[in-house]
């Protein structure tokens, strides 16, 4: 049925099962990964795109999905914990195959250069980015109800409003102390791009697949995903330094009360 | 002239009467010292005055107007609070936790809420700490912060709740220091505290509270010196004790 468009991708890893004779990490074999550095660099570029919209979707929805945690009542507030309980509930390949098959996406252009389907990347994205929404407001629930109440009420007690002592108080406050957890939210988000290769989207799993499972190359297996591994770990840790320098520049001087 | 007068004030948690039925009241320029056990009800009650907890029952005025006839905020504005353990914003600097009200609420421009707040951290002697971070302060520096940045609103009436009990001795004597001065020059003051040498030198009225009423109110001397009740000489007769 409709899987069938994803290529043989899907279908390559039982095939590497049984084609795998050949002795692994042949000098050749790094040479073709090394020739092939164009088709990496486009499902790099891929992958780092879909994490930042999944991320970027991640905050917008998460954050405010927070707070209406902590801060909400009745039925919004019943709503949005029950939506984070279910995807956070759900395998995202699950959660990928099902935005993209369920949700009336129309086809959309192609992206030059990148060679990507909007609507699949579209889909991809929605299904990253609220599951990534349903753990990055736990970070923010989490952080918001580490603030001490008795600035709150300081706050009030000058005359500030709810939302102004929210705002100027606890928010900034909350989101310091939710870059650790962030942090360890990229990282998943990043990794997890690699599952849009259920629907066939060039990022850099998909592409690098592609590569080995052209005829005859089944021999750089191997090769290729030490590559991408590589590619992966550059990424996530250049990034987690990168934020953890913010951090610093951004922390309360003498430290959290 | 009346600034404040509680009527009959009752507060209930669940099964526990913390508030059966204060009354009192106080002038302009009054300086008010609450004492009481541990748990009588003397935070609920400075919590019921500037509305951070609503009274099930009573009345309480703020010059002549029933408080729940304000909007919540604007008596928060006329009436500041200063805190046991500080509150300070940990994200904002002395002048910053200072200015905050000023622009927030009071809507002043930023230059001018930082000439105020630097005026109201130079009477509590924390000029020279204008930049520093809570976090950087001692005890007694964060609570001098905690009463400038009350002050600086320029409230009616400021309550205080145990002002120095959070403090290491050797620092409660800066910021009963403050207190002084701002009794002396006229600042309207509710003050909760176990600080006998502050009530007999500062307090105009003392107030023995306990169990959710109040057992005895008067000039500190008569309380000191000379109480009706037997309840308020053992009680301050054990504070005085300490004190020594
Ligand atoms: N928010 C609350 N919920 C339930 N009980 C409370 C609350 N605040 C205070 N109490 C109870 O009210 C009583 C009086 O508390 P409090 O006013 O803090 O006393 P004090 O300041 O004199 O030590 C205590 O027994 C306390 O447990
Ligand atoms: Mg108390």
């Amino acid at each position: 049925m409709g899987l069938a468009l994803t290529g043989t991708a899907a279908l390559g890893v039982c095939d590497w099962a049984a084609t795998t004779g050949n002795p692994p990490l042949q000098t050749g074999d790094w040479a073709f990964v090394v020739g092939n550095w164009e088709v990496l660099l486009l499902g790099t570029l891929v992958t780092v795109l879909l994490t930042a919209t999944s991320l970027a979707l991640g905050f917008l929805a998460g954050f405010p999905a927070g707070t209406v945690e902590v801060y909400g009542t009745g039925r919004l507030r019943d709503a949005v914990s029950t939506a984070g309980v279910l995807l956070r509930g759900t395998p995202v390949v699950v959660l990928i195959v099902l935005f993209f098959f369920g949700l009336p996406i129309p086809r959309l252009l192609t992206l030059p250069v990148l060679d990507v389907r909007l609507d699949v990347f579209l889909a991809a994205t929605l299904a990253l980015g609220f599951r990534s929404a349903a753990y990055q407001s736990q970070v923010f629930r989490g952080a918001i109800q580490s603030i001490d109440e008795g600035q709150l009420a300081a706050a009030r007690s000058v005359g500030m409003t709810q939302r102004q002592a929210i705002r100027h108080v606890v928010f900034p406050q909350a989101v310091r102390r939710s870059i650790p957890g962030f942090q360890n939210e990229f990282t998943i988000v990043l990794k997890d791009t690699s599952v849009a290769f259920a629907i066939g989207l060039a990022e850099l799993l998909t592409r690098a697949e592609n590569l080995y499972l052209q005829p005859g190359r089944d021999t750089a297996i191997m090769e290729v995903i030490l590559a991408i591994s590589a590619i992966y770990f550059v990424l996530t840790f250049t990034t987690n330094r990168t934020i953890d320098y913010l951090g610093d520049a951004y922390a309360i001087p003498g430290g959290d009360e | 002239m009346t600034l404040l007068e509680l009527e009959g004030v009752r507060k209930s948690y669940e099964d526990e009467d913390v508030l059966r039925g204060v009354s009192f009241a106080m002038d302009r320029q009054d300086v008010e010292v609450i004492v009481g056990p541990s748990g009588s009800g003397k935070s609920t009650l400075l919590r019921c005055v500037n509305r951070l907890t609503e009274i099930d029952d009573g009345a309480i005025y703020l010059d002549g107007e029933e408080i729940h006839g304000i909007d919540e905020n604007d008596l928060r504005r006329r009436v500041g609070m200063v805190f046991q353990d500080f509150n300070l914003f940990a994200h904002r600097t002395a002048r910053g936790n200072v200015t905050l009200g000023l622009t927030a609420v009071l809507g002043l421009s930023k230059p001018e809420a930082v000439e105020r707040a630097d005026d109201y951290l130079d009477r509590v002697g924390l000029a020279d700490q204008a930049d520093s971070y809570p976090a950087e302060l001692s005890g007694g520096q964060k609570q001098r912060v905690g009463i400038a940045r009350a002050l600086a609103m320029d409230p009616e009436l400021i309550l205080f709740d145990e002002p120095t009990s959070a403090l290491d001795p050797e620092l409660i004597g800066e910021v009963l220091g403050v207190m002084r001065d701002l009794a002396e020059g006229g600042t309207t003051m509710l003050c909760v505290t176990h600080e006998m040498g502050f009530a007999r030198s500062a307090a105009s009225t003392l107030t023995f509270l306990d169990d959710g009423r109040v057992v005895e109110r008067g000039p500190p001397e008569q309380l000191f010196e000379n109480p009706r009740e037997d309840r308020t000489r053992s009680f301050l007769g054990q504070l005085t004790d300490l004190e020594r």
